[in-house]
């Protein structure tokens, strides 16, 4: 192994792993989406702390090109998912999710 | 020899394309000029090239051009070509000439007609159509001309469509000619098939490819007689032409008595060889058109409407044509189609003008006595009469005569007693001819005006209805005119007469002893001389016939005509047309109706396909009622959902390894 390093790469992971699982519980149980959308970044930022990781321990910058894509992603995608919250909250008066059943078949 | 066919045929195509985008902002006068324009320089290139043709070695009269290839594909070559020969030369000079005169005679009796340029329009039309027709120089171009003929007999014959009538007549039309078009298309199926090639050159000189006499020769003549039977009006395809006689009179003149009625009579000419080539279906032409001549000649002894008479006359007329066509002397079934042009036409426009002169009334019986108001109309309709007649000099006895005598010569030849039958049944029909036309001439000109005195006849609520429609199309009723406010028809109406009286006259002398017309279709038909000996037998009996009937027309109708109640059981048969449409509705169509309403209400559509429909509509309902479920609306079932895919992509790839 080319890196020592006093911190395993299975830390990092279970880090990662940790906050991936917080974002995914976020997102299913929480009612505002403002709230959702963080635990969304949350997961997101979960997978580029194992890129990182991995990029660092097997010596390659593929992980940490991926890093920028994400964030480049994301940044977009949360400006998209703002204006959408924004224009419900102004036609509804409210944002709750769950009463945005609609489309309910 | 030049060959201008491409120059007869494009004038009335352009007219008619001018007509039909332009008609309606046209004037009257700008729309008369275009279509008599179109037509005369059709009809003027026509008579060009006969001209040139006669400065021709007889050899050397036959122009075979391409104009364009139009399907190429291997075996299969189809090119729209023109074919000028004295056959082409003689229809073309027939179709363009009396359609002239038909144009020019159309602006008087169509004049106040809202629809005015769509008549003349659809008149251009049937002129490129007809033209199309003659000058093709393969089948397959025959069958265009032959379908779009058809397609403006239809229109013209359902011009006047607001009344009900004339459309189902219309109707009626196109069904029994597209009997007669399904004939044609099989028959070149079959021609395609045994020679190769759809060309009338590539056939009929290679015609003994099919042996003579076999099946496959005698089905291609019988298919192709089968058109010409629908378009010609011969048994049993003959219905349709009488209610044909709903259209406006120019147009009965032009398509249902002079020229597009003719287009069989022209294909047995054209495909001579072809029915050479099958002996039976030359007795089968020869019998059918005997059949027709006599028996629409008995129906037409009794009918009371004037263009009626005149519808039965033309179907009893080609029926000698093709008498003359089925013992082999195809010249004397051109040269009474020719004559008959001339003398039909002439019958049909005078008969025009007597309905124009009494404001649309058709009925006999309230006709009479006319002689002194339409003096014009009285004498050229005498010459047409004499003509139809066979009464020497006029045209139509010596075209007659020549088919007569044809018809004669063939069963002494022969031997067969079958031919003399023939000619019986041709002499005979001579004798009725010239009974039932003097009956309706004198009816017409001599005796009373009936016009104002007689009670109308029972009427049947249907024919009020009737006439309260046709107050806004068609030469309306306005009630019976009076004696003195008959008026003889302007002049645009009566030259056109005059002009086709004086070739009902000289038209006979085409066939005059030494036979000119004989000589000039010689190249195509091979010329068929009668022994003068066996001519002048079969001329003189009938001629004796033909002033027999006159006789009895005379003694019976020269103080006008009178209509009694007849109810001897022949004379009902026959004033009823033999209830040739009455059986036709018992067989035909009342069937064919009841079939399709026990489908449309009864069993199949009920059960079978209602049931079936909506049972297939149950099943997606039940199957979308229970997929709806998983539609809850709540975006975190979703998400969860959308989690526990990627947890087993995950754990599927894990596993694997």
């Amino acid at each position: 192994m080319a890196v020592t390093s006093s911190v395993p790469l299975v830390w990092y992971l279970i880090v990662s792993a940790v906050m991936f699982a917080i974002g995914a519980l976020g997102v299913l149980m929480r009612r505002n989406p403002l709230v959702i959308f963080m635990s969304i970044e949350l997961m997101l930022n979960a997978v580029n702390l194992s890129f990182v990781a991995f990029s660092r321990f097997l010596d390659t910058a593929d992980g940490q090109m991926f890093v920028f894509l994400v964030l480049t992603v994301a940044a977009a995608e949360v400006v998209v998912g703002l204006a959408l919250i924004v224009s419900i909250f102004r036609t509804r008066r409210d944002i709750d999710v769950d009463d945005m059943n609609m489309l309910r078949g | 020899m030049v060959n201008l066919g491409l120059w007869v045929l494009i004038w009335p195509l352009l007219g008619f394309i001018i007509l039909g985008l332009l008609g309606r902002v046209l004037t009257r006068g700008g729309i008369l000029r275009v279509a008599w324009g179109a037509c005369g320089l059709s009809f003027l290139f026509a008579l060009f090239n006969f001209l040139s043709m006669l400065g021709v070695a007889p050899a050397a009269r036959s122009s075979d051009v391409t104009v364009y290839n139009w399907i190429v594909s291997s075996t299969l070559q189809v090119n729209f070509g023109l074919l000028y020969d004295p056959l082409t030369a003689i229809m073309l000079l027939v179709v363009t000439g009396v359609g002239l005169l038909i144009h020019i005679y159309s602006a008087g009796y169509m004049e106040g007609d809202p629809s005015f340029w769509r008549f003349f329009a659809y008149l251009n039309f049937f002129i490129f159509s007809m033209v199309l027709l003659v000058v093709a120089n393969n089948f397959l171009f025959l069958l265009m001309g032959w379908g779009l003929v058809g397609l403006a007999s239809f229109l013209l014959i359902g011009f006047w469509y607001q009344r009900s009538a004339p459309v189902a007549a219309a109707q009626k039309a196109f069904v029994v000619n597209v009997i007669g078009d399904l004939g044609l298309m099989l028959a070149i199926f079959l021609l395609f098939i045994n020679y190769g090639s759809l060309n009338y050159q590539d056939v009929f000189s290679d015609v003994h490819k099919v042996a003579a006499g076999s099946a496959t020769a005698t089905a291609i003549a019988l298919l192709l007689f089968v058109a010409c039977a629908a378009k010609s009006a011969q048994l049993p395809l003959y219905m349709w032409l009488p209610d044909a006689m709903e259209g406006p009179t120019p147009v009965s003149a032009l398509i249902h008595a002079a020229t597009m009625v003719t287009a069989g009579v022209y294909l047995v000419a054209r495909a001579h060889l072809l029915f050479a080539n099958a002996p039976v279906a030359l007795y089968v032409v020869a019998g059918i058109g005997g059949a027709t001549a006599l028996f629409a000649a008995t129906i037409a002894l009794f009918q009371l409407d004037i263009k009626r008479v005149l519808a039965y006359s033309t179907i009893s007329q080609l029926g000698y044509m093709f008498m003359a066509e089925g013992v082999g002397n195809y010249t004397s079934g051109i040269f009474h189609l020719t004559t008959h042009a001339y003398f039909k036409a002439l019958l049909f426009l005078g008969a025009g003008a007597i309905i124009h002169a009494l404001a649309g009334e058709q009925d006999m019986r309230k006709m009479g006595g006319l002689r002194q108001r339409l003096p014009i109309t009285f004498w050229t309709f005498l010459i047409a009469t004499l003509a139809i007649s066979g009464l020497p000099p006029f045209s139509g006895f010596w075209s007659k005569d020549s088919i007569l005598g044809a018809a004669l010569q063939e069963a002494v030849v022969t031997g067969n007693r079958w031919f003399y039958v023939l000619w019986g049944v041709g002499i005979l029909t001579a004798g009725l001819t010239a009974f039932y036309m003097f009956r309706l001439f004198f009816g017409v000109f001599l005796g009373n005006y009936r016009g104002a005195t007689v009670v109308p006849a029972r009427r049947t609520e249907e024919e009020e209805d009737e006439d309260e429609q046709e107050e806004s199309a068609g030469h309306g009723h306005g009630g019976p005119v009076g004696y003195y406010d008959i008026h003889e028809v302007p002049a645009v109406m009566s030259m056109p007469l005059v002009i086709l009286a004086i070739l009902s006259v000289i038209g006979g002398f085409l066939g005059f002893v030494w036979n000119p017309l004989n000589g000039f279709l010689s190249p195509v038909l091979e010329a068929s001389e009668t022994p003068l000996n066996i001519d002048l037998i079969s001329t003189a009996v009938s001629v004796a016939v033909a002033l027999v009937g006159i006789l009895v027309a005379w003694r019976l109708y020269r103080k006008g005509f009178v209509y009694k109640e007849n109810n001897n059981l022949l004379y009902q048969l026959v004033f009823h047309k033999y209830y040739v449409d009455e059986m036709c509705n018992m067989i035909l169509i009342k069937p064919i109706l009841g079939i399709g309403r026990l489908i449309g209400t009864g069993f199949i559509e009920g059960s079978v396909l209602d049931s079936g429909s909506r049972g297939l509509a149950r099943v997606f309902r039940e199957i979308s009622v229970l997929l709806r479920r998983l539609q809850t609306g709540y975006m975190r079932n979703y998400a969860l959902v959308i989690l526990l895919g990627a947890v087993l992509i995950v754990i599927y790839y894990a596993v694997r390894g």
